[in-house]
């Protein structure tokens, strides 16, 4: 909301600076979102008038004046600017004056010609930029006299007003609470209510709820016309365009008073006015010339043949004050805010009376806006006015008094206020104390519980007063950091392997990726209802999606080589909806080229094992997985348990996300990852080995289709006790068949033996050792190489 | 005689020592008088023919010269090997570039949550947690949030079929965490939460949020107060500067933002707003007892406060990133910055 520092002014007096207001505001609640200077406010600048202008002897662009500044004395003054001509009268800034920016001025010399002043833009003097050069200013004015007369400057601050404060959207309302602030009294515009002039009951009300308390009252012989300067300069302070004597006093008396009004040309009307919900399609043109489809849920002001305004948003096009009216009626009423903004969100129109009546006028200042503005219209206007007229009964608003404790003040703020500055602080803020607490004043509908009272004086008292305590407690671990910590503890796992963390939205399109949701069926994914935006609609069931467009953006911004992992939750219908998933990426060369040589091979399905087997642990294995949306599937299981899988796109799919390398992605359940390792948190010891280690190699020629898998597992099942480690460490094949027949392979393993109790004999090895190789042969028919 | 020979055939035997030039040819120095059929081994073997008063002298010399020619020969071999040994180092160019091992990073909002966990941890704080998809009491209802507000309408908020909600702020955790344990609780909440804005340089439709929550007996503003600053100090440096402005929650009271110099920051002398907090409302205590069906919360005997913080907006704020949707890009030349 916008208010005029000068208006202010009229009711309180402000600190002396600007700043200092904008900090009290601050530090009370109200955040001062944008300060505008409008007009000047210089000393020193004043209407001057050229007498004579020569072109400068040393300089083509300059001129040398001669100025009447009316001191008496002529003034000369070097220009550049070349709108004007002699004759002439504009603004001269005379020696001493400070132009925005901190521009001061003084006698000196341009180009060796002496130049007493500065004749000066609208720019210059911080007016709203006009046409280039100098500002040419009215012939009439009398030179010598003072800018900041003929352009007074003003100071609007732009405030953002909190919804717990509706009292605050008025001149009225800020004067206030300066005043409470500062302890300042305040002088506020605020008519005597007649007791008289009131009717009630006379106006017809269909929902009580909707609009507790209207009033209209019937204003004759008014003459409709422009507003006198004073009320015009006032609206346009704060952006509002006058209109004519009786839309700006309503406008004005909002201003000041918070309360909306509305004046209907009455000799507009068919039969007295009624406050009633629309009917199901009817239409209102309102007075921003659109038309809009009503229903029962908006509440309207009508008369016997048609919709005259929408409550408390916006009123009629064709009932509106022109300049023929002469009778009008003047509305003022208080609106249940719900409703207000409901009608006004559901029609996408919003004014300063709806953003007023939907956050709550003062109950209490309804008919006094009425009084304020009836004799306003008196005044500028004329007319003869009826009496208010209402519809129910005009409820006198009783709030119980709220009680205040002392030592509750002491125990929320933390520190001790004395029940002086207490008194002071709320009187000031308008409540009155009784014997059983405090009744707040009709314009704080927010104040109720002893909670806001204390509120209140924290306002004041400000935090900086309030010592700053540190209580540490005991915390144990809850499963949420255990669940961190062993995130952290992977991610470390994933950075120290190459791998950079990504995070993405969690919200993907319904159609992703290549093949990000193949194994999700699509009952299984949650579909938000309002989406934004199509690539948001449906929270993702895995990683997938965003990994592999972390993968295309990078590889069509250049990058060779894909390094990424992401912990992050992923959504299913199923409980319990959320899960926390890992999930890594690679593609492209496995080292970074150096001097020393090439970038090596690109990234593969076994290099991901390895990764995959760093970042979880030793106990991760991998079995042979079916999905036929990926060339090449594992699963991954860890302590036998299955934890998530691993894979290689189709090429296809990779070119799709423009990667040339092969594309490998893995992804593991976080929560069956943490089960499968369910008391694997501490680990044991194991005696070091004392005795030295025999190896032993064996090569082995086998068809292509043996898998390694299956001749790990004859090793294994022979259960030789003295077998400790089997490591692969060489695959050959022969394209061209003369090494090795075509369809066949060599595969080197290097065994190793131990005894965990004595230094093992070449014989006690070689018998081990003849055994496996037997077994080997006989039970995959494998051959030997010697 | 014998010794005249032995003479010769030390002066000789090193006079060749010294000029070898590599490891064969002291080799065959080292044949020639040591070996088998070498130099020594004649005169030793001519030994036996000596007179009984010549041998031990002529034996004593022999060990001498048989010694002083091995030694030789050990010196110049390792003379010749430091020579090999300083000729290999002499051309390394040790200003070549080192070999790099390819090293992953952690997301900058991961950094910065972690430092934020710490140091709450530091103070007694131990992580909660909600989930993403929830309910509009637990997003509204139970924080003091009118039916009728903005934020919960459509156009501010994605929501389900069934009427559930994405939780536009991380309180829910506070809600979730006071159901199902009562006072004292002294917690945190990193999270994700998401609103319906418009996306540009400074708004995701998701963002992540740090809530926290502090509720025992006796717990004041001067504790939130303490708290948050003890928690910026230890994030911005001892010198950095705060202030508490109040603001309006409708689940705090009194509410407070707080707002940072940004000179802390390296930047322009202005405030930042970075945090909102306030004691817990009482109407907050109320809605969770009416919840759980007891008085655990009870308003009388437990005050409490809470704060929360946007990550994305600290993490712009501190390593000076324009464009929020720079976390979300996953560009490894962004990422790999932090």
């Amino acid at each position: 909301m916008k208010v005029s520092l000068n208006w202010l002014r009229e009711l309180v007096e402000l600190p002396a600076t600007v700043d200092a207001l904008v900090e009290l505001l601050t530090l009370a609640g109200v955040e001062v979102e944008g300060i505008e200077t409008h007009g000047v406010a210089i000393p020193n600048v004043v209407v001057g008038q050229i007498l004579e202008s020569v072109q400068h002897p040393n300089a083509d662009r300059l001129s040398v004046c001669q100025v009447d500044d009316g001191s008496g004395a002529p003034r000369q003054i070097v220009c550049g600017a070349k709108n004007y001509k002699v004759g002439d009268k504009v603004p001269v800034a005379l020696p001493g004056a400070v132009l925005p920016g901190d521009f001061k001025i003084k006698v000196g010399k341009l180009r060796g010609v002496e130049s007493q002043g500065m004749m000066c833009s609208a720019d210059e003097l911080g007016l709203p930029k006009g046409e280039d050069g100098l500002l040419i200013l009215p012939a009439e004015l009398n030179t010598g006299t003072p800018i900041a007369d003929l352009y007074p400057g003003d100071t609007i601050l732009d405030l953002e007003i909190t919804p717990n404060r509706p009292d605050l959207l008025s001149v009225n309302g800020i004067a206030r609470e300066i005043g409470a602030l500062t302890a300042k009294p305040i002088a506020l515009t605020v008519p005597e209510l007649a007791a008289a002039p009131v009717s009630e009951n006379v106006i017809e009300v269909e929902d009580i709820e909707l609009c507790p308390l209207y009033s209209a009252r019937t204003i004759r012989g008014v003459k409709v016309g422009p507003s006198p300067a004073w009320l015009c300069k006032k609206l346009e302070s704060v952006g509002l365009r006058p209109i004519n004597n009786i839309v700006d006093i309503t406008n004005l008396v909002m201003l000041e008073l918070g309360q909306p009004l509305h004046a209907f040309d009455a000799a507009k009307l068919t039969g007295p006015v009624q406050v009633r919900l629309a009917q199901e399609g009817e239409q209102f043109l309102a007075l921003n010339a659109k038309t809009y489809p009503l229903n029962p849920r908006h509440l309207v002001i009508a008369d016997s043949k048609r919709v005259l305004a929408i409550a408390g948003v916006m009123g009629g096009e064709e009932s509106g004050v022109t300049e023929s009216t002469e009778t009008i009626v003047l509305e003022s009423a208080y609106f249940q805010p719900r409703n207000i903004r409901r009608t006004s969100r559901e029609l996408s129109l919003s004014s300063d009376s709806s953003y007023r009546f939907e956050r709550g006028v003062d109950p209490g200042g309804v008919l006094v806006a009425s009084q304020r503005a009836t004799e306003l219209i008196r005044q500028l206007a004329g007319g003869e006015a009826g009496p208010i007229e209402t519809g129910a009964p005009v409820a006198v608003l009783e709030t119980p008094p709220i009680g205040l404790r002392q030592e509750r003040i002491t125990r929320l703020l933390g520190v001790e206020v004395s029940p002086d500055r207490v008194n002071q602080i709320l009187t000031g803020f308008g409540l009155t104390k009784s014997g059983t607490g405090w009744s707040a004043p009709s314009f704080r509908s927010d104040l109720t519980r002893e909670v806001d009272l204390i509120e209140e004086i924290a306002r004041v008292i400000g935090m900086e007063i309030i010592p700053a305590r540190t209580q540490a407690r005991f915390a144990a671990a809850s499963a949420t950091d255990r669940a961190y910590d062993r995130a952290m503890t992977l991610r470390a796992a994933a950075v120290a392997q190459g791998l950079h963390e990504a995070r993405s939205l969690t919200l993907v399109p319904a159609i992703p990726l290549g093949v990000a949701f193949t194994q999700i069926a699509e009952a299984n994914l949650q579909r938000v209802k309002n989406p934004m935006i199509d690539d948001q609609v449906v929270l993702r069931p895995n990683l997938l999606h965003g990994l592999l467009k972390a993968v295309r953006d990078n590889i069509r911004a250049g990058a060779k080589s894909i390094r990424l992992f992401e912990i992050g939750r992923v959504f299913s219908n199923r409980a319990p909806e959320e899960f926390s998933h890992f999930a890594a990426v690679v593609s492209g060369p496995i080292s970074e080229r150096s001097w020393r040589g090439g970038e090596g091979s690109d990234a593969d399905l076994y290099f991901l094992k390895g990764l995959v087997t760093s970042v979880l642990g030793k106990e991760t294995t991998f079995e042979p997985d079916s999905n036929p949306a990926l060339a090449l599937a594992l699963k991954v299981n860890v302590a036998g348990k299955p934890v998530g899988f691993l894979g290689q796109l189709w090429p296809a799919d990779a070119r799709n996300l423009d990667a040339t390398a092969p594309v490998l992605f893995a992804e593991v359940d976080l929560g069956a990852f943490e089960k499968a390792l369910q008391g694997g948190g501490i680990k044991r010891f194991r005696e070091v080995a004392r005795f030295p280690a025999v190896t032993r190699d064996i090569a082995l020629v086998a068809p292509l289709d043996v898998k390694h898998a299956a001749i790990e597992e004859v090793l294994r099942a022979a259960n030789e006790p003295l077998l400790t480690h089997i490591e692969l460490f060489d695959i050959f094949t022969d394209p061209s068949g003369v090494k090795l027949a075509v369809e066949r392979k060599s595969l080197a393993y290097s065994l190793t033996y131990r005894s965990s109790e004595k230094t093992l004999t070449a014989d006690e090895v070689n018998a081990a050792h003849g055994r496996l190789k037997e077994r080997l042969q006989r039970e995959l028919k494998l051959s030997l190489r010697e | 005689m014998i010794d005249q020979s032995l003479e010769q055939l030390r002066a000789d035997a090193l006079a060749e020592i010294a000029t070898a030039g590599d490891e064969g040819a002291l080799e065959l120095v080292r044949v020639k008088y040591l070996g088998r059929s070498g130099g020594i081994a004649a005169i030793s073997d001519g030994m036996k023919s000596l007179s009984k008063d010549d041998k031990p002298r002529i034996g004593k010399l022999l060990n001498e010269v048989r010694n002083a020619v091995s030694a030789a020969l050990d010196a110049g071999k390792s003379a010749l090997l430091a020579d090999a040994d300083k000729a290999a180092f002499a051309g390394v160019d040790a200003t070549l570039p080192g070999i790099t091992q390819r090293l992953g990073t952690l997301h900058p909002i991961t950094q910065l949550q972690d430092r934020a966990i710490q140091i709450f941890r530091r103070m007694g704080f131990a992580l909660a947690d909600g989930p993403d998809i929830e309910t509009e009491f637990h997003c509204f209802d139970a924080l003091n949030t009118p039916a009728d507000h903005p934020a919960r309408n459509e156009q501010d908020t994605f929501y389900f079929g069934d009427g559930r909600l994405l939780r536009t702020h991380t309180s829910t955790v506070q809600v979730r965490t006071m159901e199902k344990s009562a006072p004292p609780i002294r917690i945190i909440a990193p999270g994700a939460a998401y609103r319906r804005d418009e996306i540009d340089a400074t708004h995701l439709a998701q963002f992540t949020q740090m809530e926290g929550l502090y509720v025992d007996e006796g717990v004041s503003v001067a504790d939130l107060k303490g708290t948050l600053e003890f928690f910026f100090r230890e994030l911005f440096g001892k010198d950095a500067k705060f202030r508490f402005r109040p603001h309006f929650f409708p689940f705090t009271e009194p509410s407070y933002e707080v707002d940072i110099k940004a000179t802390a920051l390296g930047s322009a002398d202005r405030w930042l707003e970075i945090a909102g907090c306030g004691m817990v409302d009482p109407a907050v205590f109320e809605s969770i007892n009416a919840r759980r069906n007891d008085h655990a919360f009870d308003p009388e005997k437990y005050t409490g406060f809470a704060f929360g913080f946007g990550l994305d907006r600290l993490a712009m704020i501190m390593s000076g990133v324009t464009d929020i949707r720079a976390f979300t890009d996953n560009d490894q030349r962004f990422l790999a910055q932090f």
